[in-house]
């Protein structure tokens, strides 16, 4: 079922008698609050701005906005010649038309946004799509096809040790995409030749990817570096002690010093993510003393010694 | 290396990067003089420019278009929301750690 098109006025919060510069002057405003080049990564915000713009593209073309007023969702297809609606068809406010005959109308189901699809987990989200016309400037000299900006998420893992991706188009053609080890959130990378279809004989536009990376339920990201928390006893802080620490690519074995504290970092060199040309960051294990909360009777017992022999003044 | 693809960090002519945006040469060489978008030695007169100079050109065009700032208003506003997305990435990792 169609989903029905919120009134374009509605959208931009003006009245229907809004002057030109009222319509642009809402538009500007709702465009400062939601545009995905000041939202990036923001789905709801990309989503509020597609309608805005939609409704800004139509009431801001007097042509259009003149249609739209007397046919409502239908006119679309009223300006490309398939005649008014008929008599009781309802407008976009509630009016209904005392035209002719509808042969299909428009809604935002006609568009198809969003609707990529990876072969992986995580998403691979287009929204060039939204943008009208981009790329396709004034002083554009040929009929090369429009380059198609994407958002891929990625896990850390796939972000260090690379692999290998397919993405399905729109179109529906699917593009294999080889990741390469130490890809980083934030970085962009051209897939050439892969963005829209040129006309004419025209080369195709390219594809750019933005990489976001999933936060990880373990590691926290510092550039290359790695930093996870690693809970110990306090005998294993006071005595030293070796561990289990996990990293990107296992568990090892970790020393902890005698007399370690808690926020005491102990580095792993080379256990950080993998660099894009060759190298690894390190990881930082940071310690945190943990005491137990359900103690035994003996292990009480040995607490309670410990209490009764031990010098250590932690206030002095 | 992505298969195929040029590396964002190579240096073209600010031609290519014209052609690629729908936008006149002589707007691409004023704005890299002007320091608007990033340039990389190249020892000719014209600057030369790193391939991703592409994305960040064509979001300043969209917020001219959608916003109505210059080009010099939309270089500080891109290099503030790289900024607030640095932050956030970052304050999201400090609230994760905390719990």
């Amino acid at each position: 079922m169609a989903a029905k098109i919120k009134d374009y006025y509605e959208l931009l919060g003006v009245k229907r008698g809004a002057s030109d510069d009222d319509i642009k002057k809402s538009y500007r405003a709702l465009a400062r609050k939601f545009h995905p080049d000041l939202n990036p990564g923001d789905k709801s915000a990309e989503e509020q701005f597609k309608q805005v713009q939609e409704a800004y593209d139509v009431l801001s073309n007097a042509e259009d906005r003149k249609l739209y007023d007397e046919y409502g969702d239908n006119w679309r297809a009223v300006k490309a010649g398939a005649g008014p609606p008929p008599p009781g068809w309802e407008g976009p406010t509630g009016q209904r038309s005392t035209r002719g005959a509808r042969a299909g109308g428009f809604d935002f189901n006609d568009f198809d946004f969003g609707s990529f699809r990876t072969s992986g987990e995580g998403g691979f989200d287009i929204f060039e799509e939204l943008f009208r016309g981009a790329g396709r400037g004034r002083g554009q000299r040929s009929d090369r096809g429009r380059d198609v900006e994407a958002e891929l998420e990625l896990s850390l893992e796939e972000a260090h040790q690379g692999g290998r991706r397919t993405l399905q188009m729109q179109s529906g053609k699917t593009i294999d995409v080889n990741i390469p080890a130490g890809v980083r959130d934030g970085s962009t990378v051209r897939l050439a030749g892969q963005g829209g279809a040129g006309s004419n004989g025209s080369e195709a536009g390219d594809l750019y990817l933005h990489i976001r990376l999933r936060p990880h339920p373990v590691f926290r990201v510092n550039g290359d570096d790695l930093e996870v928390e690693l809970p110990i006893a306090p005998w294993e802080a006071v005595l030293g002690a070796k561990v289990e620490a996990p990293t990107i690519d296992g568990r090892v074995e970790v020393t902890v010093p005698a007399g370690a504290k808690s926020e005491q970092r102990l580095r792993l060199r080379g256990q950080g993510l993998n660099k894009r040309n060759g190298g690894r960051g390190d990881e930082y294990v940071r310690l945190k003393i943990v005491v137990p909360t359900d103690v035994s009777a003996e292990e009480r017992r040995l607490f309670e010694e410990l209490k009764r022999v031990s010098r250590f003044q932690p206030r002095s | 290396m992505w298969p195929g693809d040029a590396d964002l960090d190579e240096p073209v002519s600010c031609e290519v990067v014209a052609q690629t945006v729908g936008a006149r040469r002589s707007l691409v060489v004023r704005l890299a003089h002007q320091g608007l978008i990033e340039t990389v030695e190249g020892g000719t007169d014209e600057p030369l420019v790193p391939r991703r100079v592409v994305v960040q050109l064509r979001r300043m065009q969209r917020l001219r278009r959608d916003l109505g700032v210059n080009f010099a208003g939309a270089a500080v506003i891109l290099d503030l929301v790289g900024r607030i997305e640095q932050l956030n990435r970052e304050l999201a990792e400090i609230r994760r750690g905390r719990r």
